[in-house]
C-alpha cells in the first residue's frame, strides 16, 4: 500500500479515535468523582444526537444552534438523571448503580425508538466528505474537523480541570470525598456537575459521529469502544482515555487491511480482551493501592 | 406445612403438560432452561459479586456443541450429549476465568461483554461447523431408541436437568466450596484471612457457572431446533441478569422465579417488542431503588 494512502487511512482512524476519546473521557470523568461507570452514557449521547436532528427538522433551526440544542438537552438529562434516580442510590454499592445505569441504557434506547424511529437517519455534518489534496496526501476535511473540534474540547477540559473552582473542587472529590467534603465542597454538587459536563462532552462526541454512522438507536453501542479506549489508556487517567482512543481508533482502521474484512467488528473486543488479560491497569495506568 | 408446599410443586410440575396446551408446555420448558442459567450466573454473581454480561456466550457454545456432536454422532444418548455440552462450555469457562482473575468488578463485567460478542462473531464466521448465519438445524435428542419427538417429552427431559441442578445447587451451601463462596460474598478480605484463597474459589464458581449454563445450553438447542448466532446476543445476557436481579442475588429459588417471570414476560411481549427493554429496564432500575434483595428478599421479610 502507498504511503499517502496509509496517511489517509491513519487520518480517518485518528478521527474515529478522537470521538472514541470523547466518550471515554466522558466515562472516566463520572468514574473519578464518583467511583461508578455510567452504562447508559451511550445512550444518553445517542438521545443528545436525535434532540439535535429534531432541532433541526422540526423545529427549523440552523445547524450549528441545532448542535448546541442537542449538547443542552443532553446535560439537561443527564441533570435529571443524577437528580431523580442516581442520588436515591448513592448510599448503595457501586454494584447498585451500575446495574441502574444499565437499566437505563435499556429504558432510554427504547424510549427514543418510541419517540423517534427505530431506523437509521441520515444526520447534516458540519464537514464535508469529499477527499481533499494536501500536497500528495488526500484527506477527509470531515476527518480534519473532528479531529479539531475533538482537541479544542479536550483542551477546554484542561483548562477546566486545572484553572477553575468546579474542576479543582471536582479533583478534590476524586482524591478524597471526605476531605473535600471538610473543605466545604458539596460532593452531592460534584456529582452533579461530574455528570453534566460528562453527558456535555458525550452529546459533542455523539454530533459528530452521527453523520458519519448515520443517527440511530443503536448508536449507543459506540460506549462499549469508548470504555475499551478508557482501558487501554488505564481506567481513570483522562490523558490515558485520549491516548487509548486514538490508539484504538487506528488500529481498527488499520486491521481490515491486513487481517480478514470480517474482523472490523470485534476489534474493540479483541483489544479490550487483550489489554485486560496482558495488563489490566491499561497501557499508561498505575497500580491502584486498595485499604482495608 | 414445608412438605406440602414441596409435594405441590413436584405434582405440579409433573403434571403440567398433561392439562397445559402445547405451547404452554414448551413455554414452561424454556422456563426450565433458563432457570438453570439463571441459577449458574448466580452461582458467579450472587456468591462471588462478579458481574457478568457474557452468558449468552456461555449458552451458545454449550447449544452449539450439543448439536454438533449430535449431527456428528448418531444415537448418542442426550444425557451424554448435555455433560458433553457442560464440560465443553466449562472449559472454556476455566479458559476464560483465569486470566480474569486478575480482573476485578467491572473489569470483568467487560471482559465478559467482549467475550460474549466474540463468541458470536466466532459462531458466524466458522461456516464449516456451525453454518453461521444461515444456522442450524438441530437433530431431535436420543436416549436410547426413543427420540424425544414431542413438546411433552423434552418438557420432562428439561425438568429433570433443571430438578438435578436446582437440588444441587441448594446443597451447594452445605459443602466447604459452598461455605467458601458465601464467605467471600460476605467480605473477600475477612474470607481471605480465614484461609480461603478467593481466586481460587473464584475460579471454580465461574466454571461452575459456566458448565450450568452449558448444560442450559445443550437443552436450549433439543428444545428450540434451530440455532443461529443473532439469538445469542448481548440482550440475552442482560435478560438473564434480570432474571436474578428480579429475582434475588444468591437464592437458588429466586433465581427459578426470576426465570419464570422473564421468560414469561418475554412471551407475552412478543408483539411489543420496542417496548420490551423499557419494562425490563425500568425493573432493573426499580428492584435496585426499592428491592436490591430481589423477590427472595421480599418474601423472607414477611415471613
Amino acid at each position: 500500500m502507498s504511503g499517502s494512502a496509509l496517511i489517509h487511512v491513519v487520518v480517518s482512524g485518528l478521527a474515529t479515535g478522537c470521538i472514541y476519546a470523547l466518550v471515554a473521557l466522558s466515562l472516566v470523568i463520572v468514574y473519578n468523582a464518583t467511583r461508578t461507570v455510567n452504562f447508559a452514557q451511550g445512550e444518553m449521547l445517542m438521545v443528545s444526537a436525535f434532540v439535535a436532528w429534531s432541532a433541526q427538522h422540526t423545529a427549523g433551526l440552523p445547524l450549528p444552534a441545532a448542535l448546541a440544542c442537542g449538547i443542552v438537552a443532553g446535560g439537561l438529562l443527564a441533570l435529571l438523571v443524577e437528580r431523580l434516580i442516581i442520588r436515591r442510590a448513592v448510599s448503595a454499592t457501586h454494584w447498585d448503580v451500575l446495574i441502574i445505569t444499565l437499566g437505563l441504557s435499556l429504558v432510554l434506547r427504547a424510549a427514543a425508538g418510541i419517540v423517534w424511529t427505530n431506523e437509521e437517519l441520515p444526520f447534516p455534518a458540519l464537514f464535508s466528505n469529499r477527499p481533499i489534496a494536501i500536497g500528495p496526501v488526500r484527506v477527509a476535511p470531515v476527518s480534519l474537523g473532528v479531529i479539531g473540534a475533538s482537541l479544542a474540547l479536550m483542551l477546554t477540559l484542561v483548562v477546566l480541570f486545572r484553572a477553575t473552582r468546579f474542576g479543582r473542587a471536582m479533583r478534590a472529590v476524586a482524591q478524597n470525598q471526605n476531605a473535600a467534603r471538610l473543605m466545604g465542597i458539596s460532593v452531592e454538587g460534584v456529582f452533579s456537575g461530574t455528570w453534566v459536563l460528562a453527558a456535555v462532552v458525550g452529546a459533542v462526541a455523539g454530533v459528530l459521529i452521527a453523520p458519519v454512522t448515520f443517527l440511530s438507536t443503536k448508536m449507543g453501542l459506540i460506549a462499549i469502544n469508548g470504555f475499551t479506549a478508557a482501558v487501554l489508556g488505564g481506567f481513570g487517567s483522562l490523558p490515558g482515555a485520549v491516548a487509548g482512543g486514538m490508539l484504538l481508533g487506528v488500529i481498527e482502521n488499520l486491521a481490515p487491511l491486513y487481517l480478514p474484512s470480517g474482523i472490523r467488528y470485534s476489534v474493540p473486543f479483541l483489544v479490550m480482551i487483550g489489554i485486560l488479560v496482558a495488563r489490566p491497569r491499561g497501557l499508561f495506568g498505575r497500580v491502584e493501592r486498595r485499604k482495608v | 406445612m414445608r412438605a406440602a408446599a414441596w409435594t405441590i410443586g413436584v405434582a405440579a410440575a409433573l403434571g403440567w403438560p398433561l392439562v397445559a396446551p402445547r405451547y404452554l408446555v414448551f413455554l414452561a420448558t424454556l422456563v426450565a432452561v433458563n432457570a438453570i442459567v439463571a441459577i449458574g450466573l448466580n452461582l458467579l454473581s450472587g456468591y462471588t459479586n462478579q458481574l457478568s454480561f457474557g452468558h449468552a456466550g456461555f449458552l451458545a457454545i454449550g447449544a452449539y456443541t450439543a448439536a454438533i456432536l449430535t449431527l456428528r454422532v448418531t444415537a448418542l444418548p442426550v444425557p451424554v450429549t448435555l455433560l458433553a455440552a457442560g464440560v465443553v462450555t466449562g472449559l472454556v469457562g476455566l479458559a476464560l476465568g483465569i486470566p480474569c482473575l486478575r480482573l476485578e468488578g467491572l473489569y470483568l463485567a467487560m471482559a465478559t461483554l467482549a467475550f460474549g460478542f466474540v463468541v458470536t462473531e466466532a459462531i458466524s464466521n466458522l461456516d464449516a461447523l456451525t453454518r453461521g448465519n444461515d444456522g442450524l438445524h438441530v437433530p431431535l435428542a436420543r436416549l436410547g431408541p426413543w427420540a424425544l419427538d414431542s413438546d411433552r417429552a423434552r418438557y420432562y427431559l428439561a425438568l429433570a436437568v433443571a430438578a438435578g441442578m436446582i437440588l444441587a445447587a441448594l446443597n451447594l451451601a452445605a459443602t466447604r466450596t459452598g461455605r467458601a463462596f458465601l464467605a467471600i460474598r460476605t467480605s473477600e478480605v475477612a474470607a481471605q484471612a480465614s484461609g480461603i484463597n478467593p481466586a481460587a474459589y473464584k475460579t471454580v464458581a465461574f466454571v461452575l457457572s459456566a458448565f450450568y449454563t452449558g448444560v442450559a445450553g445443550g437443552l436450549f438447542a433439543f428444545v428450540v431446533g434451530f440455532l443461529s448466532p443473532d439469538a445469542f446476543d448481548v440482550f440475552l445476557s442482560v435478560d438473564f441478569l434480570v432474571m436474578i436481579i428480579l429475582g434475588g442475588l444468591g437464592s437458588v429459588w429466586g433465581s427459578v422465579a426470576g426465570a419464570a417471570i422473564v421468560t414469561v414476560l418475554n412471551d407475552s411481549l412478543a408483539g411489543f417488542q420496542t417496548y420490551r427493554p423499557l419494562i425490563f429496564g425500568a425493573i432493573m432500575i426499580v428492584c435496585m431503588l426499592f428491592a436490591p434483595g430481589g423477590l427472595a428478599a421480599l418474601t423472607r421479610r414477611h415471613s
